[in-house]
């Protein structure tokens, strides 16, 4: 009776927990934009998970992930903006707000309110993302600006003209329940 | 009965344990950044001052680059009636590198001392960081050049025989990124040649090079390499003296462009000649300026419509 009771529970605590939504695959591209020169880059390495109890929220992209038309400024991006050997990642850790019925199919306008960290520093933003659920599967869509200077990236004043002082970013992907 | 009730208490509490996750471990446990391991490079430049480095060119990048070697400083040749050497233009240098992978390097170039024609192949064969479990220690790269002297013979007896004119220098290069700032690279290297100062001179000529980058600022770095050539298998004692080649230099990085500023005993800029030839030393004014243009060409457009980029 007991060891049923035992493993009533285990399956319990195992079906909620697979309340977890995550992927590995999500896409994360930015754009910078100056009279001067366009310069996109993508990266389809990001991680994100997601805590239906809780509405936590967090995501993660290696910065060596991001690909750009040429290499070179692929490597230059890597070794003197991002310093990509100390600050490997770029991360959003926080919540989404208000939390919402994640079994329920439909589209949602939702806030992340969190810590935004790339190149080592973190900033606490509220950043607005929009999801739709169908059939279990969460896809999150945003799209935000970060300012070069809130993370001590520094752009030299020879290349001033080439590289935004405030990229756009956009993150865009599909989570599915762990199980 | 109690001790069940402990064991659901226990479970509950495990559950909830699990149940609060947090989002940070979970993601941590579904993200394998293994495959972005792999350090930034060791030097920014294929070339260091005289020697290559362990770098290659990028998939479909064209590198254009130009060298130039002015005359001596000082000494007989140099001071003021040369405006200490930039009158002079000991060798001059034009090359095209060419990235048919990101590790598979061909190249032409063209020197003015003995008119010399290079070409080369240049394969990195492992990458510091890189390998199976993303451990390996250094960079390796081979480099394989060929040389053909295009000039008259200078006297009946040079090039009687065609293939004389054509030299081969094989070197594979090992670097490591020490840290952030600081990278080594010795290169052992054979050179394979026919015309040679005197019968002790060795038509293989061993040498090892010896190569450094300390980075000052992100874009600003100190370079310098030596090459140790005499005293190995050629003796010290021969008719006509030469000297190892030692190069300093400055390296200034400006997006697609790199440019460096060097001093250097060493007359000529090809491999197969600088390594042998070497005739001035850092003594008796025979030490140079020189400088290095190097501009990178991309020239394939990305079919991906996410990182295209665009100049206007």
């Amino acid at each position: 009776m007991a060891i049923v009771l035992v493993i009533f529970l285990l399956i319990r605590c195992l079906s909620a927990n697979a309340q977890n939504y995550v992927s590995g695959n999500v896409k994360t591209s930015f754009f910078s934009s100056t009279p001067i020169e366009d310069i996109r880059a993508a990266s389809n390495k990001t991680s994100a998970v997601l805590i239906a109890e809780s509405g936590a929220f967090a995501f993660q992209v290696p910065v060596k992930s991001f690909e750009f038309e040429k290499k070179l400024m692929q490597e230059h991006f890597n070794e003197n903006y991002l310093e990509s050997d100390q600050y490997p990642t770029a991360s959003f850790k926080g919540s989404i707000e208000p939390n919402i019925n994640w079994t329920k199919n439909g589209e949602y306008n939702v806030m992340a309110k969190g810590i935004f960290t790339i190149h080592g520093v973190g900033k606490t933003r509220t950043i607005p993302a929009k999801i739709s659920i169908k059939d279990g599967s969460v896809n999150i869509t945003s799209a935000f600006d970060v300012a070069c200077a809130d993370h001590d990236i520094r752009i030299p004043t020879l290349v001033f003209t080439k590289i935004a002082k405030v990229i756009s970013v956009k993150v865009n992907g599909t989570l599915i329940q762990k199980p | 009965m109690s001790k069940i009730y402990t064991l659901i208490t226990f479970i509950l509490l495990i559950s909830g344990k699990l149940f609060a996750q947090s989002a940070d471990s979970l993601l941590q446990s579904i993200t394998d950044t293994s495959e972005f391991k792999m350090i930034n490079p060791a030097f920014k430049s294929t070339r260091i001052v005289l020697s290559h480095s362990t770098e290659t060119q990028k998939a479909h990048d064209l590198d254009m680059r130009i060298r130039h070697h002015f005359g001596d400083i000082g000494g007989e040749f140099g001071s003021a009636h040369t405006l200490y050497g930039l009158d002079v233009a000991s060798d001059l240098f034009i090359g095209f590198d060419y990235g048919i992978t990101d590790r598979l390097t061909v190249s032409i170039g063209r020197s003015k001392h003995d008119e010399l024609y290079n070409g080369f192949l240049k394969y990195k064969l492992f990458e510091q960081r890189g390998g199976k479990h993303h451990d390996f220690p250094l960079n390796i790269t081979f480099l394989a050049q060929m040389g053909w002297i295009t000039r008259a013979p200078f006297a009946t007896n040079e090039f009687t025989v065609y293939a004389n004119r054509f030299t081969y220098f094989l070197q594979p290069l090992i670097s490591r990124k020490i840290s952030q700032r600081l990278s080594l690279q010795v290169a052992p290297s054979v050179l394979l040649r026919k015309n040679t100062v005197e019968s002790r001179d060795p038509e293989n000529l061993f040498s090892i090079g010896f190569a450094g980058r300390l980075k000052l600022t992100k874009r600003l770095s100190f370079i310098a390499d030596y090459t140790l050539v005499n005293g190995l298998n050629r003796p010290n004692d021969l008719s006509q003296k030469l000297y190892n080649p030692l190069g300093v230099g400055l390296e200034i990085e400006t997006g697609g462009h790199v440019f460096s500023l060097n001093f250097m005993n060493s007359e000529f800029i090809s491999e197969n000649s600088f390594i042998a030839d070497t005739k001035k030393s850092w003594k008796h004014g025979g030490v140079r300026f020189g400088f290095t243009i190097s501009r990178n060409f991309t020239l394939f457009k990305s079919k991906d419509k996410n990182i295209q980029s665009k100049i206007y």
